[in-house]
């Protein structure tokens, strides 16, 4: 970065070579600040910095709703909420799968030998499947909203994201039945993301 | 040396001054940001942050370190000119 004004400096100096040994005649030498406040300083020029004039690659540009579009869907909120749906309606395959396999749905707890009609088995497997859904959808949305905090302020992408993630999202979770659950929810809810997080990258 | 001399010496320079600027910041920016594990073709977010961060303390550095080479050379100037006026 230093030479950069270095390569500006490098040009007046050799400017200024000459002209200063002609100090003492009728040409004044060249004023490095006078040329810094143009490039740099206060009497600068306001230039359209596009990357195709600099060098770069010309790309089309982008809209403003484009631009607006694109920073929503990166933003942490909008993943959040992706991860909530998909969590919804994943727990809610899982908990009619589950009830689908469990002998006691439908089960009326005051007569246990009644068997259960078939109204009653798709309202329990119903409520078991929406119990499911609520938790994975909020276990889901939690652990996004964690990670993408968590990334955006570390400023990098990799592994250790998850983990930390892992572990905040566990420990949350397990917080409500005390500090020792919360701390064992943390370490399993963080190895669970590691191993995934391996398995992905 | 009058302003309008200056001016025009600022306007050549200026353009090869930006172009090389702007593919310094993107060397370095990158060499900071992105490390070489590209699993997908897309900046994640980390990294367009990253990114964001990166270019904001470059432009910010580039102009404090300019303003304070200002200073120094105005500095630099004044004692030429007293030493040249005391010669001469």
């Amino acid at each position: 970065m230093a030479a950069s004004t270095g390569a500006a400096n490098a040009a007046a100096a050799d400017l200024q070579g000459p002209a200063s040994a002609g100090s003492s005649m009728d040409s004044p030498p060249i004023q490095y600040s006078m040329i810094l406040d143009h490039l740099i300083g206060d009497k600068r020029t306001a230039k359209d910095l596009s990357p195709g004039v600099m060098g770069g690659l010309g790309a089309p540009h982008k809209s403003d709703e484009q631009k607006m579009i694109e920073r929503g869907m990166e933003s942490c909120a909008f993943k959040a909420v992706l991860a909530c749906v998909g969590g919804f309606v994943l727990g809610g395959a899982f908990g009619v799968f589950t009830a689908g396999i469990d002998t006691n749905v439908g089960l009326d707890p005051k007569d246990p030998m009644k068997t259960p009609s078939a109204r009653e088995v798709l309202k329990d497997m119903g409520q078991r499947g929406m119990s499911y859904a609520k938790n994975f959808a909020i276990v889901g949305a939690m652990f996004s909203c964690t990670e993408c905090i968590i990334e955006s302020h570390r400023g990098k992408s990799d592994w250790k994201n998850a983990v930390y993630s892992g572990c905040v999202t566990g420990g949350a979770i397990g917080f409500r039945a005390g500090l020792k659950a919360g701390a064992l929810g943390c370490g399993g809810f963080a190895a669970f993301s590691a191993a995934i997080e391996y398995y992905l990258r | 040396m009058d302003p309008m001399k200056a001016q025009q010496l600022a306007a050549e320079l200026e353009v090869e001054m930006m172009a090389d600027m702007y593919n310094r910041m993107t060397n370095a920016c990158h060499r900071k940001c992105v490390p070489p594990h590209y699993n997908e073709a897309e900046l994640t977010k980390g990294e367009s942050v990253c990114l964001d961060r990166c270019v904001a303390k470059y432009l910010d550095l580039h102009e404090r370190l300019g303003r304070k080479l200002t200073e120094l050379s105005v500095q630099d100037e004044e004692m030429m000119r007293k030493a040249s006026v005391g010669s001469g």
